[in-house]
Formats: C-alpha cells, structure tokens, sequence
C-alpha cells in the first residue's frame, strides 16, 4: 500500500489524467441518465402522475392527447361498454400564456402552456386530476387550476394568475404537483369548461368543441386491462390505453428510449476499453518494477494487492469526482428539463466501473506475474 | 515520420487498443451529430423548404403555427409595404392517415399543409383533394395515385406526387392547396377551424430586411421571423441543438484525455530511445512530430472505421424508427474534430519530449 | 588536424540546493585525427561527462572543446544537434538500437533524422553492413540478432555519417570477454581503416592494450 501511494504521488500526471479521464466519463453517463429520465417525465409526467387509470383515444390522434378528437359517436361508444365505472371528459391544448404576477416585475414574457381540463367532480379530483399535490389545493371552480411545480419560478406559484393570449381568459393556480409538465412546458390542470373557454378565446373561429381523451376507472371487479379490451372491442376507431402504455406509447417517448440506449450501449463498449486500456498500460508500466521486485522475494500476492489499492484508488476517486461534478449539474433546469441525482444509475455505473477497470488491470498483472524474475536480471522484461 | 509509421506498421498491436477505442468514441461523435441532423432535419423541413425573407406569425403565438392566426386585413396591409412582392398563406393541420392496406389501427402521422407560394422543391399547389407527399410517407406504404384518408373523417385525398425532405414535427408532410386544408380542419378539426382568407402565417417574398417593417406597418399584430429564425423557433430545435453539442463537446473532451493518456504513456516508455535519437541528431521538433503523426494516423483510421460503421448501422436502421441522418458534412466535421482533439492531446508530451536529455543515452544501462 | 582539444575544461552542476558538484576540473585532452584512446576510470569519476562534452551532447561550464578543428564551445542547442549529426558518431552501452527497425534500418536512421542523402546513404549502409559481416542480417530485427552482431550493428550506425571522432561508452560491459575482445577487435580494425579517431570509455583493464593509450579520470581530474 505505502509503494502503491508512493508511485501514485511521484507520476501526478499520469495517474491526475486517469482520474480525469474516469471522472469525465462518469460524469457524462450520469448526466445523460438525468437527461433522458428528466426528459420523458417532462414529455409524459402529466400522463403518469394523473389520476385515470384507463385514457380512450381516438385511432386518429395516434396516441397524442391534442391530435386525438373523440366525436360523440365514439364517446358514447366507449361510455356503452361493459366493466366502466366511472368516465370524464379531458381536454388539452397549447396556449401562449402570460403569467401576470406582479413580483415578477410585469412579466412580459410569454410561455408555451398545456392546458388539461377535466371533470372537476365535487372534490376537484374528478378522473384526469393529479394524483397528489406538493402544495396548495385542487381547484374547487372554473379558471383555477393545479401547476406544475417544476414552473413555479416563470409565474406558476401558488397565487399567481395567468393569462391565455390573445384574449382575455384568467386562471389562477391554487395548487401545485410534482412531475406533471406535459411536451416540456408549464402545464396547468384546470375545468373542462375553463379549457374549453381557453380555445375559444384564442381561436374565435372554432366551433364544435370536442373532448381529445375520455379518462376512465373500471367498475369494481374489472381490472384496467379488461377495461382497455371491452373499448377497444367497442370500436376499431377506438383506442384505450392503461396510464402506463398510453405513457410509454406517447410519440416521441420510445424514441427518446431508443436514441439513449444506443448512446448508452456505445458507452458500454468505450468505457471498459478506456478503462482497460488505461490499467493496461499501467500495469504494463510497472512490469520491470514488479518483476524486479519479485526477483528481491516480495511475494506476489503483496504487489498484486498493492496494484489493486492504486486501481481501486484510482477508480475511486474517478467516480467520486464524476458523481461530484455530476451532482451541481443534477440539481439544475436544462431548457424546462428538470434534472435529478440518479442515484441507483450512479450505483449501477460505479460498480460497473470498478469491476471493469479491477478486471482488466488483474489481466495484465497476471501476465507481468508470469514473467520469471530471472528476467528482471537480464533486463529483458515485458516493457522493453 | 518515417520513423513514426514505420513503428505503427511493425507494432500494430500496440496501438490497436487505442485505435479501437477512438473508434468507438468517433462513432459515438457521429451518431450523436447524426441522431441530431436526423432529429432537426425531420422536425424543420416544412419551414426550412420555404422561399420566404420573412414568416409572418400572429404575436402571440410564439411562432406556432397552431396557434397562430392572421387576419385579411392584416395580409392586405403587408401586401402594401414596398419591398414585398409576394405574400401567400400557410395553414398546417397534423392528423392521422389511414393509408389503404393498412390495418384499421395502423395510421401515418401526417403534416397537412396549405399553401399558396411553393416552397423549395414543391410544384405549385395541386387541385383541390390533391396533394404532393413528403418521401418518408413512402414507409408507410403510401404511393403516388392513391387516395388516402385523412383523421377520423376519413377526409379522401389523392397523392399526385412526393417531395423531398419538408418533414414538419417528425411527421410527413402532405402539401395541398388552401382549400383543401380548410375543408380538412372544418371536417376534423372544428376547434382549429380558421374563417376563410385567415391563415396560420403567410409566406412573404420581398427585400432581405422586410421582416422589421412588416410587423412595423402592421402595428404589432403580427410577429416576423427569417426562416433562420422560424426554424430555430420550432418548439425544441434550440434544446436539442444545446444539449447534444454539450454531450459532442464533452465527448470530445474525452477523445483529448485518451490521446493525452495513450501518448504520454508511449513518450514515458519510449523516453530512452529519445534519448538515444537526440543524441545521435535528431530534434525534439522531429521526435514529437512523429508523436504526432502517430496520433493523426490513429485518428484517421478511427475516423474510417467508424464512418464506415454509421454507413452500415444507417443502412441496418429500419427508415422511420430512429431519426438518424447520416451525411459526408456530419461524418468529416467529427473527423476534424477529432484530429483537433488529438493533436491537442499530443500537446500533454511535448513537454517529456522536450525534456529528454541526450546525455542520458551515455552512462546509463537503460 | 586534431580529431579533438579540450582546453580547461570545466563541467559544474548545480544541485537542487544551490550547491555545486565539479564533474570535470580543468580537463586538458589532445586526440589525434586516429588515435584511439581509452578514457578509464570508477564509476562518478567525471568520464561520461567529459565523453559527452566530446560529444557535443553536453555544453562545457568553462573551457575550449574544439572537434576536427570546429570549435564547439560556444555553440546553441540547435548547433550542436547539427553539430552531431555531422561530426560524431556514438555506440551506447545497451546497444540502444530501435526495437522495431531492421539492421539496416538502424543505420538508416542517422541520415533521416539528419542529412537526408537517400541513395547515397543506403549505398553507405550496405557498404558498412558488408564491412561489419552483416550482410545476410540487413533485414532482421534486433531482437533476432546476438548480442555481438547488435554491437555491430551499433557501430555501423556510429560511422553512418563519416564522423571524425566516434565515442564508445563501455562498449563490451554486456558482453562475455571472448565477445568484448572480438568486438574491440573490430573497432580497433575499423577505426583504423578509416583514420578515425575514437574514445573508448571503459573499466574493463583487460582492453587497453586494443587502444593507443589510456587516460585516467578520477573525481573530475585527468592523468595521462
């Protein structure tokens, strides 16, 4: 252990390189985690973390909350089928919103907002609603509304009130829940006559009015599943899916999935080579030492225990340095992305590491150890 | 530099491992530069196709097109500012298309557009029930002659021809003209239905700098951006961008540390021959040129073998399952790239290179 | 024409605590344009210092160190790696050939990091190799040869460039005596073919009588 620091502080360099090289790629693996997860919760958070067991699109609106239009044929198709307990209407739509609040100082900057009405119901917590909130209440009467937290800081804080340009519709949030951005923007869950009042404000024009999704609970005794085969059976135009797959289902989720795996399949090659190569080279390095130092009788176990100190040194601090610079950037907002500390991905990727990089530097050091120390001698080890 | 290659080709298999991994680092560039092209490309072509000094947008719709709606009046007042010579109108409807011998849930997702001044690649609008379809409806099963229909009023319309890249939104485009578009929202749309002669935005041709003055002579009703800047506007285009140049930019950094690495350890163990060649004439120049030469070769090949390996992976990828464009432009800039990345990493041995003393090949049994 | 003159050579280090070491005391040598002389003496005596100062590959503190009538003393770095590729030729103790070059390739490498004759220096490379009974060995690498063609071979690099003063640091100390004495043999004959004058460093008594006359050095001090 003592040679093993000894050698790590007279070649800072070389060993400084190998940390940063371990740290960057740590860093980077864990960022893209928080990337991809902060991603789809905030395309599809709103799916996820409301209340309806069960959504009925339309065929046509291929999976999209906003493409999808149920014509009354259809709804009253869907509310006919065996196993429904109870049904509510949802709307959605994106809005230029201008948050009024007057400590952010006039605030003339518009957003992008998502819109969601839905049956109230008595308690405000009718189907479609949030299924808990991080502060606040549910909205109780028309033209208040839940947000999502994630935008308190733009004008979506408790109190604050919002404007739906052009046009003259207010919402004010009384509530406020986790995870609930839909497509990455402040999303607001207010009535279905409030969202109903928000098109017409800022498309005079439109008329006819129809519901994008129906959110649907089974009656006691079906199960989600069922529920989704009796409507879709309903119906060939017809399009029920569970909360999860009507998530993982949302245009644009699998591609995320699919862009990241591969990104993240390439690291799974890189790292390890790097890694590998990296403890390689070292032990490679070290051949002439270690030989040397078996043919002096330092037993074997002893050198390659005090490779493996500097190996798991060096890995150590890597990762603690990567998860070190990862966690600041962990914390922060990426363009209405929200991030967060990964912690069982930084769990997952140490092991990971350690293991690969434990591994590949046993490799090499069996093959310095199968030098006979004779050789150490006649100086033709395994460097030269 | 004879030296330096003669050395890769007597002892390949000590760069091997070097070469390997930038490789993989290379490919990593270039897929991530490629997924980008492939995610910009298929979002922004309908805006990008169109000749236009301005897009004319309503103020407040963030330069959406859904959201945005522009009277008559205000494209009369915009007909009338000196400098414009043409304005036409654009309207977008995004819809599901049953497309026949499709099964009943198997649906395009298409962009219906109409139109009014052609854009880039796209003949003048057809007749009515008419459309050109962008070629990504081509996986889908749609053909030039056939009738599809569009959302849940199985609105018919007849494909006349294909066009080439005006995706909108990661969806195919269909371009019709603008009353085949308002027959289509009326139909499936009703809450998006816009009064006749309202558009979405309007296309303008005119004098470079006309965008300042329309929205000038139209008292701020309307907001108007370059194509530049409508593309950049598209929900996501800038996010993207920034993030994955961050991840390209780090990616790269890591390319640095590994040459930086690789070739230091090759200096540390090569110092005794420096010496040996610094003694019998050579120059530090010529020694850490060869360094470097090493380096670029090492690259280079990388750079080939991955190239070579997003050709194949982009020939292997079903088209329309990851939006992953491969180009010579994205291929070659990851290699300049690169080659930066590892001459800047040589940089990390000049300093050993320099630092060898020829005195050290005398007196010594290394 | 002299092959080297050192006048009041003084070499002096500075250590890391400001104190100096003197590795050479006011060393005065005369080599003639073929004599070949062995420098002798215990390891630290100050006799690498003074080959190398020979040499061109280290600058003198104070004195004159003129090689086949150019005075060196004042040169640049620059000027004495020029200095070397011309002049001097050297045979290290390890051999130090290029792991991945073939014999003749090693000889070859002097005129590429030098002059850079081509034609006339692979005709000079196969003329040496020949000479050196290496012909049938031109192609192999040095870890296919023995320990006395790899001298050879180090020799043959020396003279590649025509020096006029070749410095052979302990040229038989990984060699066996029946070796060493063939290889002195031969530097003996081959700088004498050709009137080359050349410093052999040793501590090896038994190969004085190969060279001309010896010089001892001892803690920085020359004696004839």
């Amino acid at each position: 252990m003592y040679l093993a620091l000894k050698e790590m502080a007279r070649s800072k360099v070389r060993f400084g390189l190998l940390v940063a090289a371990i740290a960057l790629l740590v860093f980077l693996i864990l960022f893209q985690q928080s990337l991809q997860n902060g991603l789809i919760t905030g395309f599809i958070g709103a799916i996820r973390n409301q209340n309806s067991p069960v959504l009925v699109y339309s065929v046509d609106g291929q999976r999209v909350i906003q493409g999808s239009v149920l014509t009354p044929d259809l709804e009253a198709a869907a509310r006919g089928v065996d196993g429904v307990g109870e049904v509510g209407r949802i709307g959605q739509g994106t809005f230029t919103a201008l948050p009024t609040a007057e400590r952010l100082g006039g605030a003339s900057e518009t957003f992008d907002t998502s819109v969601i009405g839905y049956d109230l119901g008595e308690d405000g917590r009718g189907l479609g609603s949030p299924t808990s909130l991080s502060a606040g209440r549910y909205p109780a009467a028309d033209n208040e509304a839940v947000a999502s937290s994630s935008d308190q800081a733009s004008g979506f804080d408790l109190g604050d009130t919002i404007r739906i340009l052009p046009g003259d519709e207010v919402i004010t949030i009384v509530g406020l829940a986790d995870d609930a951005q839909l497509n990455v923007t402040p999303t607001l869950f207010a009535s279905y006559t409030t969202y109903e009042a928000a098109v017409a404000s800022a498309n005079p024009d439109a008329r006819g009015l129809l519901p994008n999704v129906l959110a649907m609970a089974p009656a006691e005794g079906t199960t989600p599943e069922q529920l989704v085969a009796n409507v879709n059976a309903a119906s060939p135009d017809l399009d029920a899916l569970t909360r999860a797959d009507a998530e993982a289902n949302t245009p644009g989720v699998s591609q995320v999935r699919q862009s990241f795996q591969l990104i993240f399949l390439l690291y799974g090659l890189v790292v390890p080579c790097v890694t590998g190569l990296f403890f390689l080279i070292v032990t490679f390095q070290k051949a002439n030492t270690l030989t040397l130092l078996r043919a002096v009788g330092a037993p074997s176990s002893r050198l390659v225990g005090s490779l493996l100190a500097q190996v798991a040194l060096i890995l150590g601090s890597g990762i603690a340095l990567g998860a070190l610079l990862y966690y600041p950037i962990s914390q922060q907002r990426l363009g209405g992305i929200q991030l967060r500390f990964e912690t069982s991905a930084a769990i997952f990727w140490a092991v990971l590491l350690l293991v690969l990089g434990v591994g590949s530097a046993l490799l090499a050091a069996r093959r310095v150890l199968a030098i006979d120390p004779i050789e150490a001698t006649t100086g033709a080890g395994v460097g030269r | 530099m004879k030296l330096a290659l003669r050395e890769m080709r007597r002892r390949p298999s000590r760069f091997v491992t070097a070469t390997v991994i930038l490789s993989l680092i290379a490919a990593l560039l270039m897929l991530l530069g490629g997924l980008l092209d492939g995610l910009i490309r298929s979002s922004t072509g309908a805006l990008r196709a169109q000749q236009a000094q301005a897009i004319v947008y309503s103020s407040t719709s963030q330069a959406s097109l859904v959201r945005s709606r522009v009277d008559p009046d205000v494209r009369q007042a915009i007909e009338q500012i000196d400098g414009v010579t043409a304005v036409g109108g654009l309207g977008s409807a995004q819809l599901g298309a049953r497309v026949p011998g499709n099964g009943p849930r198997d649906l395009a997702d298409v962009a219906l557009f109409g139109y009014e001044l052609a854009p880039d690649g796209v003949p003048d609008p057809p007749a009515d029930g008419q459309a050109y379809a962008d070629e990504i409806l081509k996986a889908d099963g749609v053909t030039e002659g056939m009738t599809i229909q569009l959302g849940p009023a199985r609105t018919p319309v007849e494909i006349v021809g294909f066009v080439k890249d005006t995706a909108y939104n990661g969806q195919g485009s269909l371009w019709a003209s603008a009353a085949t578009w308002r027959s289509v929202l009326l139909a499936n749309r009703p809450d998006a239905q816009l009064a006749d002669g309202v558009f979405q935005a309007l296309i303008v041709q005119g004098d470079a700098d006309i965008a300042g003055r329309i929205d000038e002579a139209t008292g701020g009703a309307t907001e108007s951006l370059t194509v530049t800047e409508a593309v950049n506007a598209i929900p996501g285009v800038k996010e993207q961008q920034s993030t994955f140049n961050q991840i390209i930019g780090v990616t790269i950094v890591i390319a640095l540390v590994v040459i930086a690495l690789f070739f230091a350890l090759l200096t540390v163990e090569r110092s005794g021959m420096y010496g040996v060649l610094k003694a019998l004439g050579a120059r530090s120049g010529t020694l850490f040129g060869g360094v470097v030469v090493q380096a670029v070769v090492v690259t280079a090949i990388a750079s080939v073998l991955a190239a070579a390996l997003m050709v194949l992976l982009d020939a292997l990828i079903p088209p329309g399952s990851i939006p992953l464009q491969i180009t010579p432009v994205r291929i070659v800039l990851s290699a300049v790239l690169l080659l930066v990345a590892a001459i800047a990493g040589c940089l990390f041995s000049l300093r050993r290179v320099l630092r060898v003393d020829p005195a050290s090949a005398i007196g010594t049994t290394v | 024409m002299n092959a080297l003159e050192l006048t009041d050579v003084r070499k002096v280090y500075t250590m890391g605590d400001d104190s100096e070491v003197v590795a050479l005391d006011r060393a005065s040598l005369t080599i003639g344009s073929d004599e070949i002389v062995a420098l002798v003496g215990p390891s630290g005596s100050g006799k690498t210092t003074l080959c190398s100062i020979a040499g061109g590959i280290l600058r003198a503190t104070e004195g004159r160190v003129v090689v086949a009538d150019e005075d060196i003393s004042a040169y640049s770095e620059k000027e004495l790696t020029r200095f070397r590729q011309r002049m001097v030729g050297f045979v290290f103790q390890s051999v130090n050939l290029v792991p991945f070059l073939t014999a003749r390739e090693n000889l070859l490498v002097v005129d590429e990091l030098g002059q850079r004759r081509g034609k006339a220096a692979q005709q000079r490379a196969d003329e040496l190799l020949e000479e050196l009974g290496l012909a049938d060995r031109a192609k192999n690498l040095p870890s296919q040869l023995s320990g006395g063609q790899r001298q050879r071979v180090a020799i043959g690099r020396a003279l590649m460039n025509d020096p006029k003063l070749v410095l052979f640091d302990e040229p038989t100390s990984a060699l066996d005596t029946k070796l060493g004495e063939q290889v002195m043999d031969l530097i003996r004959t081959e700088m004498k073919r050709r009137g080359t004058a050349a410093i052999v460093v040793t501590h090896d008594e038994r190969i004085l009588h190969y060279c001309d006359r010896s010089v001892h050095i001892t803690d920085g001090v020359l004696a004839a």
